[in-house]
């Protein structure tokens, strides 16, 4: 066994490197020089042509002054709290409901909820524009229905638009949770409901002791994940304002492109480097609560072994 | 398997019932409502809407023919399939060999090479992009299909998923492989791919419509109209770029995302199952 392995590493490290050569060049050449790089930039004013010139803090400080700045984060902030925990939270009740023996036509209805998952959000937003016509859309025509009259512009009035924004990232974001939800639930051990059962626990004490922990992995996956990519949204912005700025809807990555495509560079990369702070900081805050929460009360091992109660 | 074996009572059985069949039908009414818009009239499109103007009097096809000639929807889809099945096919190549390494063999700088590679996954693409732009220039890779294959042909997160994959496939297996001369390629194809089919073909999947949506890169990297993909054609088209009748719009809109959508309720079981397993985010 041992000679067989001794041969082994001289050959394999030749295939190793074989291996991994074009995707780890990939890798450096267009994800981690580039971050270095553009953080590095930050401190750089640069148009793309010639030499960057250092300017220190300079950009940073002129993104304190800049007016746009201030609404861009301050959304970027909203939306990342409004998006995500409440899609997190539906899709998890949502999913109890379509596990349950009971619920008739779970197939299906796994499949819709999911559906908006694989259409890009550019055609999504694109799509609800229409919905949210004052005049000839969807949603106004089904309000009138139900008595509701004189509707705000959805697309124009002050905080509407950026309201709708939230709104469909939500309405988007919801099969995708279930999905994961659906697949952790399927693998709780069934005999801790049978033993809660036997308890003569409540349906609300079984989901709130059982099921909840249970899929605490999922829900934390799904938070954690979220929130970064959250702290980047830009398509659905983009297509639901018709490319327009306004201290209402923009947010930070929004800047970045624009600045981007004005040419200023080292601007661009001091905004990408505050949205990378952010998710670092929200991240490390969110891992540090499941810490906390986890010290406080220790959250029940997977499988069998629930609080010594025996299969 | 059995699960809870309690049904609450009817009225609320039929009450979740209801709530969750909304949400799902809401997840079709846009959908739908773009497929009826586009075989309206203009004048019906713009009238205030009431139960007589809801549906078209009668469908206008040409709307669909209008919307084929004025914006180039061949091309579009075109450079989209190419680009997303370029990448699927040679980013999950790429990505499982260096799983297989990552995963099998012995080699100098393995785990920093490894950690280097686990970090990329949390690199934001908003302080990387401005250089990976500047850096595709130089190599070529602007305005072109490749420009946005080619970046995308390894993912830290696909090396580390097939890694994972891979490091179930026993050892014993190779090693008598080894021991019969072959080679760690042949090992690679013959012995571990048909072991890790699920997770690669969930990759595949995964990478594919990440592909196919991807906005911002090429936002940033394709000029040309020869070059754009849906989500560029998509987004100039609700710019009112090519047309401004909202019917013709809507046509436009129901050829670029309809075929996808037919295509994930067939193949909808193994979508579902390869987010599953990959946890898959955009």
């Amino acid at each position: 066994m041992r000679q067989a392995t001794h041969s082994g590493p001289m050959r394999s490290s030749l295939s190793g490197w074989a291996f991994i050569a074009f995707p780890l060049t990939v890798l450096m050449v267009f994800t981690l020089l580039p971050t270095v790089a553009g953080l590095a930039l930050s401190f750089f004013q640069w148009d793309g042509a010639g030499l960057p010139r250092w300017v220190g803090l300079e950009n940073f400080r002129g993104l304190l002054a800049d007016g746009n700045f201030g609404p861009a984060l301050r959304n970027t902030v909203i939306y990342v709290v409004a998006a995500i925990a409440p899609a997190v939270f539906i899709a998890f009740l949502v999913s109890i409901a379509v596990h349950a023996r009971w619920f008739r036509g779970k197939a299906i209805v796994r499949t819709l909820l999911f559906m908006p998952t694989i259409v890009s959000i550019v055609a999504i937003g694109f799509v609800w524009r229409w919905v949210l016509d004052d005049r000839s859309g969807l949603l106004n025509f089904g309000l009138e229905l139900v008595g509701v009259k004189d509707t705000p512009s959805w697309l124009n009035d002050d905080w509407w638009p950026f309201i709708w924004i939230v709104i469909i990232s939500v309405w988007r974001h919801i099969g995708f949770c279930l999905v994961l939800y659906l697949a952790a639930l399927s693998t709780v051990n069934e005999s801790l409901y049978d033993a809660a059962e036997v308890d003569g626990a409540s349906r609300a004490q079984v989901i709130r002791h059982i099921t909840w922990p249970q899929v605490m992995p999922t829900t934390i996956f799904l938070l954690v994940t979220g929130v970064i990519s959250a702290f980047q949204v830009f398509d659905i912005v983009f297509i639901m304002t018709g490319q327009q700025e306004n201290s209402y809807t923009n947010v930070l990555n929004l800047m970045t492109y624009r600045e981007f495509t004005y040419g200023q560079l080292g601007y661009a990369a001091a905004i990408g480097a505050v949205i990378f702070a952010l998710t670092l900081v929200a991240t490390f805050l969110q891992l540090g609560a499941v810490r906390w929460i986890d010290r406080r009360a220790p959250r029940p091992a997977r499988g069998p072994t629930f609080r010594g109660g025996k299969p | 398997m059995r699960r809870s074996t309690r049904r609450p009572p009817l009225p609320v059985v039929l009450v979740i019932h209801a709530i969750v069949w909304l949400l799902a039908l809401t997840m079709l009414a846009p959908f739908a409502w773009m497929v009826i818009t586009s075989l309206k009239t203009d004048a019906e499109a713009q009238a205030a809407l009431s139960f007589s103007t809801l549906l078209p009097d009668t469908p206008v096809w040409g709307n669909y023919a209008r919307a084929m000639r004025e914006a180039e929807l061949g091309r579009f889809y075109a450079n989209s399939l190419i680009v997303a099945l370029a990448t699927m096919f040679l980013a999950v190549a790429h990505n499982a060999l260096a799983g297989y390494a990552f995963a099998k063999l012995r080699f100098r700088g393995k785990r920093i090479l490894f950690g280097a590679t686990l970090l990329t996954m949390m690199l934001p693409a908003q302080v990387f992009f401005i250089f990976a732009y500047i850096i595709a220039g130089r190599l070529g890779y602007v305005d072109n299909l490749q420009s946005m294959i080619v970046p995308f042909l390894a993912s830290g997160f696909g090396v580390f998923y097939l890694r994972q994959a891979i490091t179930t496939v026993p050892e014993a297996l190779l090693e008598a492989g080894r021991l019969d001369g072959m080679r760690e390629i042949d090992l690679f194809w013959l012995v571990a791919r048909p072991i890790v089919w699920p997770a690669i073909s969930a990759l595949a999947i995964f990478t594919f419509v990440n592909s196919w949506n991807n906005f911002f890169w090429p936002l940033i990297v394709v000029d040309s109209e020869q070059f754009k993909t849906l989500p560029l054609a998509i987004a100039d088209l609700s710019a009112g770029l090519y047309v401004q009748s909202w019917p013709v719009q809507m046509a436009a809109a129901t050829i670029l995302v309809l075929p996808l959508v037919i295509v994930f309720f067939l193949l909808q079981r193994a979508f579902v199952r390869g987010v599953a397993l990959t946890g898959m985010k955009e």
